[in-house]
């Protein structure tokens, strides 16, 4: 389990000051955390598409984002990823909630994309980790260097109960 | 007037410290060709201009962020409309330019014209908001973009305009060469 704080403050430290997305219950202490941090301001976006728009253009304006969502998300952000942060070669960090597995048996809804989750993140070329236990900070190191270097799309998948 | 001279009367208002997003399509390639170069010029992500340029306001408190759309790329991202009108960052201004139909793909027809776009833009808590019909008024647009873009607060200007009569080439410069000339302006 990783504390909510602990991952904001890292995310600070790495020169992150604003974040945007749309909720997943997976992320609820986060986003209260973000909601009382002084160092990283929250975009509540209406849609996952515009989320990714406004990083891009925080981006252009020489600032970092990161971004939140489910991964149901992933299936709306098609061409803003490509048509945009991946064409225009945007560095973007996203969490993604890893639902439709185990713990959500009982949520239909979320089984179909569960299912194709890290085929779909595949199938868009962007690097990803599944961020879990005491290594987490050594993960995100890594995407974050892999995001700088070839200025690229990376995403951090977060199953249940990862960040409290 | 057409959608191009309405971009080319802006020319006269746009400083160093103005950063423009335009859309995709047709937008993109008038503000390359009639307006100070570099800015943000889209080439896909249709319905997402409005959103870029409220993450660049966010960046960049300090200068104008002013974003140029058509209609149907303004009616594909409205809810965004409403993301900017709960956080109206004040350097944060909007051009729409409605000619009611999708010119870049040939001209269909938008549901444009069934929109008010003073109540649905009063609806969102945009703070300041105009309309203005380029074809019956021409003479009132240098007036409007100057309430536009002196306004203190996040301000929309809708303009009804002529369809332009040909589609201009292709932007020539690659979407990462468009991103560091803009970025190494700033």
């Amino acid at each position: 389990m990783i504390k909510s704080i602990d991952i904001l403050n890292y995310l600070s430290e790495n020169n992150f000051e604003l974040s945007t997305g749309v909720p997943c219950s997976y992320f609820k202490e986060l986003l209260i955390e973000l909601d009382k941090s002084a160092d990283i301001q929250y975009i509540a976006s209406t849609r996952e598409d515009e989320a990714v728009g406004i990083a891009c253009g925080y981006f252009l304006g020489k600032k970092n984002c990161f971004l939140i969502m489910q991964n149901s998300g992933l299936a709306t952000i098609g061409d803003a990823l490509t048509s945009l942060a991946q064409l225009y070669e945007i560095p973007l960090l996203i969490f993604v909630s890893y639902r439709g597995l185990e713990p959500d048996k009982t949520f239909p809804e979320h089984v179909i994309m569960g299912n194709v989750t890290e085929a779909v993140l595949d199938a868009y070329g962007i690097p990803n980790w599944n961020m879990k236990g005491e290594n987490w900070r050594k993960i995100l190191d890594k995407a974050l260097e892999r995001m700088n270097e070839d200025s690229s799309v990376v995403c951090i998948l977060v199953e249940k109960g990862v960040i409290i | 007037m057409r959608g191009e001279e309405v971009i080319a009367s802006l020319k006269e208002f746009i400083s160093d410290d103005t950063l423009i997003v335009s859309s995709n399509g047709n937008v993109s390639r008038q503000a390359y060709n009639f307006l100070p170069q570099p800015q943000v010029y889209l080439r896909g992500s249709m319905g997402l201009p409005m959103s870029i340029g409220l993450g660049l306001a966010l960046a960049q408190p300090e200068k104008q962020v002013l974003v140029i759309t058509g209609d149907g790329n303004f009616l594909m991202g409205l809810s965004s409309m409403t993301t900017i009108g709960n956080y109206k960052p004040p350097n944060l201004k909007i051009i729409i330019l409605d000619n009611a139909i999708y010119a870049t793909t040939g001209g269909q027809e938008t549901v444009s014209s069934t929109v008010d776009y003073l109540k649905l833009l009063e609806g969102f808590g945009i703070q300041h908001y105009g309309s203005l019909n380029s074809i019956k008024s021409p003479s009132k647009l240098l007036e409007a973009f100057e309430i536009l873009l002196t306004s203190k607060q996040t301000a929309v200007l809708h303009i009804n305009v002529e369809e332009d009569i040909e589609n201009l080439e292709n932007i020539p410069w690659q979407p990462k060469e468009i991103k560091n000339k803009f970025m190494e302006k700033i």
